[in-house]
Parts: C-alpha cells; sequence; structure tokens
C-alpha cells in the first residue's frame, strides 16, 4: 500500500475507533504505532511509544497543565463563584438585565481562573440561575447566558485549551495567554451588550433586580479581591516575565492554596478534592498529548499535513478563503467532538497551513480556540448545554439551545472582528 | 478494591500537591533570598512524571478519559455495554505495550546512569516509580474489563461531565 492509502485507512480507523468511545488519545496513539510499524518498521515504532510517553509526561513544560489546573481547583473550593456573582450583583444588579450582567461578568471573572468552559458553566448553573429565575427572567435567556458565559474559560487566561495549543505546535505559552486577554474581555463586553440589546428589546423579558447601596458594594468588593490579586499577580509575572508559564501555574497553585487556607476557605476534604481533581483531568489531557505526539510521526512519515496543505493552498480561494474554510470545519466537527479532541487532532495537521499562509501563529491560536468553544455551545452536541442540563433538570434542550442563539451570533460578529483586527490579539503578545 | 482504587489516585494527587510546592517554593525562595533548590527543576518534571502515570491509573479505572460519547449516548444500555467492553479492551491492549516499552526505557535510563543536573542523583528509580503506575494502570483497566463484562453494576455510572476544556 501507497502511505496516501495508508493515511486514509489510518483516520478512517481512528474515527471508528473513536465513534466506538475508545479514549481520544489512546486512539490517536494506537492508530499512529500501528501506521508507523507498517511504513517504518515495528521495532522503531514500539521504541517511539516508550520514548514519548516518558519524554512527554517529564517535560517540565508540561507541567503548565497540572499547575493551572490545580490553581483553578482549589479557587472554586475556596467558593469564590458565589461571591464573585454576588459582587457583580451588587454592581449592576438594578439595570435591565442586570443579574443576566453579572452572570457574565461572574462567569468571566471565574472563567479566568479555573480555565475550564465546562466548570464554569456547571458552577453557574447552581450559582446564577436560581437567582434569575427568581427574579422571573425565562429560562431559555437563563440558561443561554449561562451557557455563553461559561465558554469565556477558554479565551482568558489560564487556558487549558490554549496551553495545549501552545505545547502542540510550540509556541511560547505565556504569550498565547497574554494574547486571550483582549478578546476574552471583547467577548465578555459583547455578551454585556447582547443582554442590554435583549433588555432594550424586550423590556418585559429582563425585570430589574434590587438595588444596592455603596456599604453591599464594598463588602462584595472585600470577598472577591483576595481571588482578583492573585489572578493579576500570576497574569502579571507572566506578562512581566517574572515567570515562565510553568512557574506562573505554581505560584498561582501554591498562592490559591495559602490564601484559601488563610480565610478559612479550604478544608482538608477541600484540599483533598482540589488535588483529586487537578490529577484526574491533568491524567486525561496528558493521555490525549502523548497520544497526539505519536500519532504526530505517523503523520510525518504520510506527509499528510504537506499534502493537505497543498491542496487548500492550491484551491484559489485566497487566504481568508481558506482560513474560512478551516472555521467552517471546525464549526462541523464541533457536532461530534469536544473542543480538547479537535483541537489535539486536527491543529498538527492544519497549523502547518496556516503558517504557510502567512496567519500569525499566536493569533490563530486564539481564532481557533474562538472557533471550538462555539461548538461548546452551538447545536446538536454543546457540551456546555448539556452541562447546563445535568444541572437544571426542569429546562429542556430546545429551551437551552434557544436561549443560547443570540450569544452564537455575537460569537461570530466577535471573530469577523477579530480577523479583520488581529491586532485586538497580538497588541499584549508584542509587548512583551 | 474500591479503597485500592482511591489510594492509587491519592498517591497521584500528594505528587500534584508536591510539584506544586516544588515550584512555589523555588521561585519564592529565587526573588525572596536569590536561593535554588538543588534539582528543584529536575524534582519538578520527575514528579510530574510520575503524577501523570499513577493518575493515568485511576483515569483509566474510573473510565474518565476523554471521549467521543455521540454514538454511545444515543443507543440502548445493551449497545452501550457492548461499546464500553469493547474500548476498554482496546485501552487494555495499549497500555500493556506502553508499559512493556516504557519498562525498556527505564532499563536504558538505569544503564545509562542518567543523574539529575545538580545533585546528579540517579533518574531511574523515578522512571521506575512512574512505570510502577502503568503498571497499575494496566491491572485496574482488566479488573474494569472483567467487571463490566461480568458485573457491570459493581462500576455503576461512568462520570459524564468530564471538565477538561
Amino acid at each position: 500500500m501507497s502511505p496516501d492509502t495508508v493515511a486514509i485507512l489510518g483516520f478512517v480507523a481512528l474515527f471508528a475507533l473513536m465513534l466506538l468511545r475508545v479514549p481520544v488519545g489512546m486512539a490517536m496513539g494506537l492508530v499512529g504505532v500501528v501506521g508507523y510499524s507498517y511504513l517504518v518498521g515495528g521495532g522503531p515504532a514500539l521504541k517511539q511509544v516508550g520514548l514519548t510517553s516518558m519524554r512527554t509526561v517529564t517535560d517540565y513544560n508540561f507541567g503548565v497543565i497540572p499547575m493551572f489546573l490545580l490553581m483553578g481547583a482549589f479557587v472554586s473550593a475556596s467558593g469564590v463563584s458565589r461571591e464573585l456573582f454576588r459582587a457583580a450583583n451588587t454592581v449592576v444588579g438594578h439595570l435591565r438585565g442586570g443579574l443576566g450582567i453579572a452572570t457574565v461578568v461572574a462567569c468571566g471573572g471565574f472563567a479566568a481562573i479555573s480555565g475550564s468552559s465546562v466548570a464554569t458553566a456547571a458552577t453557574f448553573s447552581s450559582v446564577a440561575y436560581p437567582e434569575m429565575r427568581r427574579y422571573g427572567y425565562p429560562q431559555s435567556f437563563a440558561t443561554g447566558v449561562i451557557a455563553a458565559g461559561g465558554t469565556l474559560g477558554a479565551m482568558l487566561p489560564p487556558s487549558t485549551v490554549l496551553a495545549v495549543y501552545g505545547l502542540i505546535t510550540q509556541q511560547d505559552i505565556g504569550r498565547l495567554f497574554i494574547a486571550g486577554v483582549l478578546p476574552g474581555i471583547l467577548a465578555m463586553a459583547m455578551y454585556v451588550a447582547t443582554v442590554a440589546l435583549i433588555g432594550v428589546l424586550r423590556p418585559s423579558f429582563l425585570p430589574r433586580g434590587e438595588a444596592s447601596g455603596w456599604r453591599e458594594m464594598l463588602l462584595g468588593l472585600r470577598d472577591v479581591w483576595a481571588p482578583l490579586v492573585l489572578f493579576i499577580f500570576v497574569i502579571g509575572g507572566l506578562y512581566g516575565g517574572l515567570f515562565t508559564p510553568t512557574e506562573a501555574g505554581g505560584v498561582g497553585a501554591g498562592g490559591a492554596f495559602v490564601l484559601g487556607v488563610l480565610r478559612g476557605r479550604l478544608s482538608r476534604a477541600d484540599i483533598r478534592g482540589s488535588l483529586l481533581q487537578a490529577t484526574r483531568t491533568a491524567a486525561a489531557v496528558f493521555t490525549v498529548l502523548i497520544g497526539a505526539l505519536l500519532f504526530g510521526y505517523f503523520l510525518t512519515v504520510t506527509e499528510v499535513p504537506q499534502k493537505v496543505t497543498l491542496f487548500l493552498t492550491g484551491l484559489g480561494l485566497g487566504r481568508y478563503g481558506v482560513l474560512a474554510l478551516i472555521m467552517v470545519m471546525y464549526l462541523a466537527l464541533g457536532c461530534l467532538m469536544d473542543a480538547m479532541a479537535m483541537i489535539i487532532l486536527t491543529v498538527p495537521i492544519i497549523f502547518p497551513v496556516v503558517t504557510q499562509l502567512g496567519f500569525d501563529p499566536v493569533w490563530f491560536g486564539v481564532i481557533i480556540v474562538m472557533t471550538v468553544e462555539l461548538g461548546l455551545i452551538h447545536p446538536p452536541v454543546g457540551m456546555n448545554v448539556f452541562v447546563i442540563k445535568s444541572v437544571v433538570r426542569d429546562v429542556s434542550f430546545a429551551t437551552i439551545f434557544l436561549g443560547v442563539l443570540p450569544f452564537v451570533a455575537t460569537d461570530i460578529l466577535r471573530l469577523v472582528i477579530l480577523i479583520a483586527i488581529p491586532e485586538i490579539a497580538l497588541y499584549l503578545p508584542s509587548r512583551m | 478494591m474500591d479503597r485500592f482504587i482511591d489510594a492509587i489516585e491519592m498517591v497521584a494527587a500528594i505528587f500534584v500537591g508536591i510539584v506544586a510546592a516544588d515550584i512555589f517554593v523555588s521561585v519564592l525562595l529565587r526573588y525572596f533570598f536569590s536561593l535554588a533548590i538543588p534539582d528543584g527543576y529536575d524534582f519538578g518534571r520527575l514528579l510530574l512524571g510520575i503524577l501523570i502515570f499513577w493518575g493515568i491509573a485511576a483515569t483509566s479505572y474510573r473510565g474518565t478519559h476523554i471521549t467521543v460519547d455521540l454514538v454511545w449516548s444515543a443507543v440502548g444500555p445493551r449497545l452501550q455495554r457492548a461499546i464500553d467492553v469493547f474500548a476498554t479492551s482496546v485501552l487494555l491492549f495499549v497500555v500493556t505495550v506502553q508499559t512493556y516499552t516504557l519498562f525498556d526505557k527505564v532499563r536504558d535510563t538505569y544503564e545509562a546512569h542518567v543523574g539529575t543536573f545538580d545533585l546528579n542523583l540517579p533518574n531511574w528509580p523515578f522512571f521506575a516509580v512512574a512505570w510502577a503506575g502503568d503498571v497499575s494502570a494496566v491491572l485496574l483497566i482488566a479488573i474494569r474489563t472483567y467487571r463490566l463484562i461480568f458485573h457491570p453494576e459493581s462500576l455503576g455510572r461512568a462520570v459524564v461531565v468530564k471538565p477538561v476544556e
């Protein structure tokens, strides 16, 4: 068989295994090693398994993932989600749609610290949803704004998905994190504008909440100062070159632990739970990373990335036409798999195309993460929607997807803005 | 059995804490006292290897790997069980091969006398402990496969939410 035929069979086998629920990393590793064995030889292929596995798990740079996961777990266990929501609500709760705006702002703050979209959606389903319903917000809006707010986790630093993109493409993770800051703030601002617009167009839809006095506002801010200072210190240190990304994660985790214990917010059970949660997620991500690297050797010997590059650049669509095609592909894949799997499976193939077309790799990281995050809320899969449904049981999928629609439109508009003005993502990294 | 699995998971979790503490203290010492923990960098990365392999053991048993659940969630319980048995069998095969090849890596490191940068401590004991995590993974996945086939009720439902992305 020719390498092309082996490559095609490899992809067919990979998708078949993944659809049969074989863990994504294991499926990639198995197909990669079998394909490499066929083309190069069994001995070298098996040698690569041991070498790649050990090299990946003992790479200091890869430590960024468990460290930021641990920081997020400690901060989450400290009960910061409720405090962020309460603080935001004291400031904007009296506005029309104020509880929706408070949800977006609190989701952004929580997502920035936890780095997880799904965890943000799950947390705010129990924190913000009951409050919005108490004030008579419709189910569709209340669940839609939480699903959308959850996606901020992948954009605002520290983002696990951006870190994995950086590890696969060998881009500076610190620059990637910083590149996500302005697009993340833009995302929050556009979600807030969307809520405000819905409030103007359908005034009866989003009633006003109670106004808070200065004292309540100050009390609200007092509860959230510690995680905010920690976040600014960690990301500021990264931006200022004080820490490497792995060190920033370690300092963040250590800082979150110390603050949580000193403020009496972390019990022994919380600490144990946080350590376990970080371990489980890190192990799952590393399994996929090892599989992706093994699959990468197979891609190299079959020259798939070069052939895909030649094919796409030869279509005569122009660089933005090819980019649009890639993004449509990601949106379609979003119906099949989650963001992490999509990034790890496709970026090694797509990345050479993007660099060949002259796009900035850091900017593309932001664009692609933003695109795959759309997959978390658009039908028919929408992981965030499933998560909300698992917490809020009395709401239908159709209702949540209906509520998400205005935010999907906002996301698409934001993508267009970021493609038209790449400086939004690239300005801060250029100042590092 | 559950207590044994909890213990394995706790071993990995403790190593996460140790790695975080190592990095946190290293940074504090560097900025406030211009000091460095000898081999702090090497300890960090070697312990990372241990925590990941022991973590993979627990993750494999709990069924919380990143998976595509599209087909699985659309079929009935009998087919779901068949898919789970197939997926776990493939997982068992892959991790067994990985464990076998990792042993070579541990042996090579031992024979090459690879040491840490500052203290020249041998790397192979760290690699061996990490490898032991992979051996545990093989055992736990074999138990999971057996239970899926003969006692599926003992496993309960796999965790649905995987807060990775």
